[in-house]
């Protein structure tokens, strides 16, 4: 056998507990998604099961509104996202190219927001909402969303900006090119990897999001998601658990390859900022 | 093309002055070379020639207008950067042609320009493929092309070849001043390298500390340096520099140094007269001597080049560096007599730098 071989077998092995750790919750998920009904509680519990049953999913759909929720999820990530990166390229563009004074504490600051958990704030946050009518709004969502990943997209971005040389735009304009022609015909198709990253990061934030979205949003017409599949459970007399995993296997697998297929990117992103 | 004019330019980055009032006139159709140590300014005063720093005092003016206040695009400027800026996303055509595009001309006529700059650049078959898949070289050339294409009043080129290896630095060298010598374009050049200032300008502008030390054809910079700047400056192995006390006796002169040796040197005026001076020697105008009319030095280190032989050796304390082009058979420890041609040396006041 080749060292290469016997180190990466090593490397598993160590590694194998911890794939086990992460893995069961969506085995569990899976498997009692696609179980009848009545075997969902047999003892002691197996993992087996007599009938492999997808009807459990367009059963769930049709019951538990799943359809609106993900209309809900979709529009309060989708908005949230456009907004923090509209708000985001230009401030990480300023930090990137200009010098200002304040500079560092903006930086600073931006860094500071993220050591705060939104939990802290989500009494204020919704008085604010209170006060500005927007109480079960999902727009509600749209601008605490946005602003909560700012912090994030703007420090992401503007690392990678960085990386971008000053001297392209620079001989973009000795070309003869205006500064609003040297940004969108030079600089921002070049940005296009880094804003397609910290664009699908911030969308799943705004996706799996839960306390704020519990707090602000009353009916459940306007439930996200996780609230969503959330109500299936608490406050009831009989828990539908067949429906709840087959509407958690909906909302996470998907969102969970996109970011595994991702994360090689993220990570590179994050390093660039490290070794500027 | 244009004239090139730079009155009392300053710049200062907050509190910190970084160019002092420098004047430069570059002709039409000049080649002119700014060369001078890291953090001279001299690649400061290239970009505010390009309008990309802002100037703090004077004026430039290329032609007949002063572009102080106008903005790169409208300066009718070409530059080449040091690291080539090529446009990543874009295929080697439409890097050349991304200038005419933005003035909107014809399709034709782009094309047609393109091809031209290619021409000349031997690039025609490279115009598809985009600047990831080109070498070091092949770049430099597209960003010439970039520059070319534009007919422009002023070529501006900011260490173009120091990212390249040290034979391609050589063919490129000889590429750009061929151009030049066919196109004529006024060109403005900034280099750290005084052999690539010495081969390519018409006129070199040498600058150390935000200013400038002296402006040139480059002969006579090598030739008569006005001060120690620019006489340690241009020139590989550098000019030797010994310090010692001046003896005009009629019309023989000698320099006495700290350990009492005496070396010959060139008559100037009776008023330096057992005053302190710096004797400048060229390694290349040192020969052996015999029969003490030299120095006695003692050899340290011998540098066989291939064309020369570069030898390191003790003189009246000071490492000195004597190049010869006879094959000597030095040997380190030996003891060998150093002279040189009087009409060659210099004398500097060693408070001014100033040459006497």
């Amino acid at each position: 056998m080749s060292s290469k071989l016997k180190k990466s077998l090593i490397y598993w092995a160590i590694l194998s507990p911890l794939m086990v750790v992460i893995l069961f919750p969506f085995a569990v998920m899976f498997v009692t998604a696609v179980r009848p009904r009545d075997e969902l509680f047999v003892f002691p519990p197996r993992w087996g099961f007599s009938e492999f049953r997808w009807g459990n999913f367009a059963e769930m759909w049709v019951k538990t509104n799943f359809g609106e929720a993900l209309f809900n999820s979709l529009y309060v990530s989708v908005l949230s996202t456009a907004l923090a990166l509209a708000l985001s390229i230009p401030a990480a563009y300023a930090l990137s190219r200009y010098r200002f004074r304040g500079k560092g504490a903006y930086r600073t600051f931006l860094l500071m927001t993220q050591m705060m958990s939104p939990i802290v704030l989500v009494l204020g946050l919704f008085r604010l909402m209170v006060a500005l009518g927007m109480v079960n709004n999902l727009n509600s969502l749209v601008l605490t969303y946005a602003a909560f990943n700012m912090a994030f997209t703007i420090w992401m971005l503007q690392s990678y900006f960085s990386t971008i040389p000053r001297d392209l735009e620079e001989a973009a304009w000795i070309d003869g090119a205006s500064h609003f022609t040297s940004l969108t015909r030079i600089f921002l198709p070049l940005a296009v990897p880094a804003m397609a990253v910290t664009g699908i990061f911030s969308f799943i934030n705004g996706w799996n999001e839960f306390v704020l979205a519990l707090t602000m949003i009353r009916s459940s017409d306007d439930f996200t998601l996780p609230v969503q599949i959330y109500s299936q459970v608490a406050g009831r007399f009989q828990v539908e658990w067949h429906h709840v995993m087959a509407g958690t296997v909906l909302a996470t697998v998907p969102v969970a390859i996109v970011f595994s297929w991702l994360q090689k990117y993220l990570i590179r992103g994050m390093a660039l900022g490290a070794v500027k | 093309m244009a004239s090139v004019t730079i009155r009392n330019v300053e710049k200062s980055f907050g509190a910190m002055k970084v160019i002092h009032g420098v004047d430069i006139d570059v002709q039409d159709h000049e080649f002119v070379v700014l060369v001078g140590p890291s953090g001279c300014g001299k690649s400061t005063l290239l970009r505010m020639i390009a309008g990309l720093e802002t100037i703090s005092g004077g004026e430039i003016v290329i032609g007949d207008k002063v572009v102080n206040d106008v903005p790169p695009r409208d300066r009718d400027i070409a530059m080449v950067f040091q690291n080539y800026a090529l446009y990543p996303h874009m295929s080697i055509f439409d890097n050349m042609g991304f200038s005419l595009k933005l003035r909107k001309r014809p399709k034709a006529e782009i094309e047609a320009k393109v091809k031209d700059a290619a021409d000349i650049l031997n690039l025609t078959s490279y115009l598809d493929r985009s600047p990831a898949q080109l070498s070091g070289g092949q770049r430099q050339r597209v960003a010439m092309g970039r520059a070319l294409v534009r007919d422009a009043q002023v070529f501006l080129f900011d260490e173009p070849l120091s990212n390249l290896d040290a034979k391609l630095r050589v063919v490129m060298r000889t590429e750009i001043k061929a151009l030049h010598q066919r196109l004529k374009t006024t060109s403005v050049y900034v280099t750290h390298d005084q052999i690539e200032a010495m081969t390519m300008a018409d006129r070199i502008v040498v600058m150390n500390a935000g200013r400038v030390e002296q402006v040139g054809a480059p002969l006579e910079l090598y030739d008569s340096p006005a001060n120690l700047f620019v006489a340690g400056f241009l020139g590989s192995p550098s000019m030797n520099f010994i310090e010692g006390r001046y003896l005009r006796d009629g019309d023989t002169a000698q320099v006495i140094c700290a350990n009492g040796t005496a070396l010959p040197a060139p008559v100037v005026s009776s008023a330096w007269n057992e005053k302190q001076v710096v004797l400048g020697v060229r390694p290349e105008h040192m020969h052996l001597a015999d029969g003490g009319e030299g120095a006695a030095a003692t050899v340290d280190v011998v540098e066989p080049t291939g064309a020369n032989i570069e030898v390191l050796a003790d003189l009246a304390g000071e490492r000195v560096c004597a190049v010869f082009s006879e094959r000597h058979p030095f040997r380190p420890g030996e003891k060998i007599e150093l002279g040189w041609d009087l009409n060659k040396v210099h004398l500097f006041d060693p408070d001014s730098g100033n040459r006497i």
